[in-house]
């Protein structure tokens, strides 16, 4: 279905010992064994608790738009790694990677931001 | 299923092989961190300022949920309990809107010393009344009473407890009783009752770094105390934040 996803074993690797033990809640919606990676363009971007939320459009490989919900930390925590509410703004081209969800939803917890310039966005991992 | 998962499984064989090294590197950067080289000597009986928990790489795989990796020893009482309670933390981890955690059910304080396993900073205010901890999580706060007061002949039961504190050489112990029994010890759903009995000795090994021993008594739920040691961070270009339980329950429909 969607070839545009991608797995980084480091990522796994790091991400396994620093950011699963903080969460405001835990993990059951998603299998922290793998990692997706998708990019496309931000149709929202909630910066909320608990979690800050982006939304966006991806088209699969046959073309078509799948609208994506991701996941970050709180904004709090993201604060202090130097975001603001602006820090992502509506049409952005991003690639998000992280978490899927089990069910195979078009949902992730969010572990790793790029934008369109290739800047990376800490994601506060472990803080 | 999707066409990635062939990648996925590439990916987990690849992290298996390199993760175990990872490790390692990362608790050696972890380690080095935690105890800086130069830090100045701590001040005398002051723990203002702005402090963060941070988990030793031994107590990473727990901390976010429990205090210890084997878990406390628990009474038949609280067994039971344990065992029907639907955490959303932990290695029994349920979804949103399955969990009867209390604090994500239902917003309530989360209690001495759960508080901590929220995972967000505190900060320390002292009076010669009284010291405040302003705990990020939902705006909790507890005071802990430094004026020579015992406890309450007939204290009211709270959340978090009455707390009383007095310095022993360089380390404040607090002393808190007091507790209803609404909620939980941990996030993996330990519970306790209404005898909890808590006892902290904050102890501000330099400047930056302060250790906190925690003993849990409670003779209804724990067959012997439960004992952890937590380690905290000063931030002090950090502040306290807001953050509202409330906003947690627009989460419940995130997931599906």
């Amino acid at each position: 279905m969607n070839r545009r996803m991608a797995s980084f074993a480091l990522l796994v690797g790091i991400m396994t010992i620093a950011s699963v033990a903080f969460a405001h809640h835990g993990t059951a919606n998603y299998d922290t064994s793998k990692t997706v990676t998708v990019k496309g363009s931000v149709t929202d971007f909630q910066f909320i608790n608990p979690h800050v939320l982006i939304v966006m459009d991806a088209k699969d490989e046959g073309g078509k738009i799948e609208k994506w919900q991701g996941e970050l930390t709180s904004p709090n925590r993201l604060s202090r790694n130097g975001w603001t509410k602006s820090s992502i703004k509506l049409g952005d081209t991003i690639t998000i990677s992280g978490y899927p969800t089990k069910s195979g939803s078009t949902e992730i917890w969010i572990q790793k931001v790029v934008l369109a310039s290739g800047e990376e966005l800490p994601t506060g991992n472990g803080n | 299923m999707r066409s990635h998962v062939k990648g996925l499984i590439l990916s987990g064989v690849g992290m298996l092989v390199f993760s175990s090294g990872l490790r390692a590197q990362m608790g050696q950067q972890a380690g080095a961190a935690k105890a800086p080289a130069v830090s100045a000597p701590a001040p005398v009986h002051d723990l203002s300022g702005v402090w963060n928990m941070r988990a030793t790489p031994a107590q990473r795989k727990f901390l976010g949920s429990t205090y210890t990796q084997e878990g406390p020893d628990m009474t038949a009482w609280s067994k039971a309990k344990y065992d029907s309670a639907k955490p959303s933390n932990g290695p029994r981890s349920n979804a949103l809107k399955v969990t009867d955690d209390p604090v994500l059910r239902n917003c309530l304080p989360p209690g001495t010393p759960r508080i901590y396993l929220q995972p967000f900073p505190l900060q320390f205010v002292q009076t010669p009344k009284e010291v405040i901890i302003l705990y990020e999580y939902d705006h909790t706060v507890r005071h802990i009473f430094i004026d020579g007061r015992p406890h309450p002949a007939d204290v009211t039961p709270t959340y978090m407890g009455h707390s009383i504190g007095k310095w022993e050489g360089d380390t404040l112990v607090v002393d808190t009783t007091g507790f209803n029994d609404k909620t939980w010890l941990d996030r993996d759903g330990h519970q306790h009752s209404d005898q909890l009995h808590v006892v902290e000795r904050f102890h501000r090994v330099d400047r930056d770094n302060m250790q906190v021993d925690v003993t849990m008594e409670d003779p209804k739920a724990l067959a012997k105390p439960w004992i952890t040691q937590l380690n905290f961070q000063l931030k002090p270009d950090w502040d306290i934040m807001e953050l509202a339980c409330t906003d947690n329950a627009a989460f419940e429909d995130f997931e599906k």
